[in-house]
């Protein structure tokens, strides 16, 4: 009755063990998601574009997951161990809220994700099950939302204002960091031009990863998008993504 | 002792008996499928008798409270396991009941070298339609049934439960609203507090007026039929409905 779900399972669920990597195995690790802070809270946004080698496995892939009212992960690795781990926190954290009658901390969240990245270590030094995410969540004693990224053995580290993941988040990065020196910085910017930004961020990084794509607002395809704010999550649908994108063009 | 019959079916009849005598002075909970969700209504002193068990299942439930909380993290656990180990679509109340609290109810109830579980509750679980949704009446024993007729009262004693419901379902009409269904669970709450037998409330309990009881605390909770999240639950605040 302490609240922990994983004591109610029988054995920790996310470690392979007594596999050696296969070098023809076909790895499914290609993405980008990234997060930054904006003028109402935190972006959290991805692609839809999920790989295998050279083959384009979907484009629809959705790897912005709520966690639970106030919390989101981002995903980025190998797919089957990234929703396990999302789906397993999911449930950890609702049962934790119901059986102890308040919601568990920002920091206890944290720790958490980190818990089953270590837990994962097998499969991340085998080579294939690397999981590397970007959690944002809300505290809820100040309501501020905040950013944090991990290393695959769960390292945790808060970003201050961006964090990305997966292939093609160098560029993206790059790009934020150079209007985080030069402007103007994405924190100051409102929902709608925040929300372009995010696509405009895929579609360069497709540009120069195959990996990444699934994002074409020219075909009414954008990327999932997420607003993580104190009062919880809100999910920008395609139709003001299309509004947002009009009404920021050049 | 036990391995006589008599003394044990002996032993059995007492725990009725002393599980009814620490029932005494325990107050009614209510649960009532309406379009918007299923209501859960509860009156207490401070220790809450309406909770959350899963996304689209809810408990209310009196007795004490310290087996009010093993009944309940017996269904979070059981809940939260299968909706893990399968789908949250498979947890149902059925389920919950037959293979998790039931069993445990049954055979708490039945080894009477241990204190029984004192808990009288309401499971209610909100569908799709109104049609769908589900109310099941859980004793101490472990013995429970479903309703379907959309009006389930739980207490202590059994003709008073009855006439209780009987009277809920007459009087409710499907244009009610969340504020007069509170308004006749408190009015039938207050004849059954009172510890005679049930008589209809005579005031107009579907009055407009404050969701609240002197001296205690109102528990209200939806689990909404149409949700923005995957849990359907809802507390409510007496006041905003008032």
């Amino acid at each position: 009755m302490n609240g922990d779900f994983l004591a109610l399972l029988p054995r920790p669920v996310h470690v392979p063990s007594g596999v050696s990597r296969d070098r023809h195995a076909v790895d499914l690790e290609a993405t980008t998601v990234f997060a930054f802070h904006c003028a109402d809270g935190v972006m959290v946004a991805g692609d839809h574009r999920a790989t295998a080698g050279n083959v384009v496995f979907s484009d629809r892939t959705e790897k912005i997951l709520e966690l639970d009212a106030h919390s989101l992960l981002a995903i980025a690795g190998s797919p089957a161990v990234a929703f396990e781990m999302a789906r397993t926190l999911q449930t950890t954290f609702e049962f934790y809220r119901r059986s102890q009658l308040q919601s568990m901390s920002l920091a206890a969240k944290m720790r958490a994700l980190s818990r089953l990245l270590r837990d994962n270590l097998p499969g991340t030094l085998q080579g294939f099950g690397l999981v590397a995410p970007v959690f944002a969540g809300v505290e809820p004693a100040t309501g501020q939302p905040a950013i944090f990224f991990y290393d695959p053995m769960g390292a945790q580290f808060e970003a201050a204002a961006f964090a990305g993941s997966g292939s093609g988040s160098g560029s993206i990065k790059s790009v934020l960091h150079f209007l985080e020196q030069w402007g103007p910085k994405p924190a100051s910017l409102s929902l709608g031009p925040a929300v372009s930004l995010a696509n405009r961020l895929l579609m360069t990084a497709a540009e120069f990863d195959t990996a990444t794509g699934g994002v074409d607002p020219g075909r009414g395809e954008f990327a999932t998008i997420k607003l993580l704010h104190a009062g919880g999550i809100r999910t920008i649908t395609a139709e003001e993504q299309t509004q947002f994108w009009k009404e920021t063009k050049p | 002792m036990t391995d006589e019959p008599y003394r044990w079916l002996e032993a059995v009849a007492n725990r009725r008996e002393y599980i009814r005598d620490q029932l005494k002075g325990a107050t009614p909970v209510f649960a009532f499928s309406r379009p918007e969700g299923v209501l859960l209504c509860g009156v207490g002193t401070g220790q809450s008798k309406v909770f959350e068990v899963y996304d689209r299942q809810g408990l209310a439930a009196l007795g004490h409270p310290v087996d009010i909380e093993k009944v309940r993290q017996t269904l979070i656990e059981a809940a939260h396991l299968e909706g893990f180990t399968r789908a949250p679509e498979d947890v149902n109340v059925r389920r919950l009941l037959s293979f998790s609290l039931s069993p445990a109810l049954k055979t708490s109830f039945e080894q009477i070298f241990a204190a029984p579980l004192i808990v009288e509750s309401i499971l209610a679980e909100v569908g799709a339609t109104q049609a769908e949704d589900n109310l099941a009446r859980i004793s101490y024993d472990g013995s429970f049934r479903l309703e379907t007729r959309g009006v389930l009262v739980a207490h202590t004693v059994s003709e008073d439960e009855t006439a209780a419901t009987d009277w809920l379902r007459r009087e409710l009409r499907p244009e009610h609203s969340l504020a007069q269904v509170a308004h006749l669970a408190l009015g039938a709450w207050g004849s059954l507090a009172n510890g005679k037998p049930f008589a209809p409330p005579a005031a107009a309990t579907t009055a407009d007026g404050p969701i609240a009881v002197a001296d205690r605390v109102v528990e209200l909770a939806l689990l909404q039929r149409r949700s923005p999240r995957r849990a359907a639950y809802l507390p409510v605040d007496p006041a905003s409905l008032s």
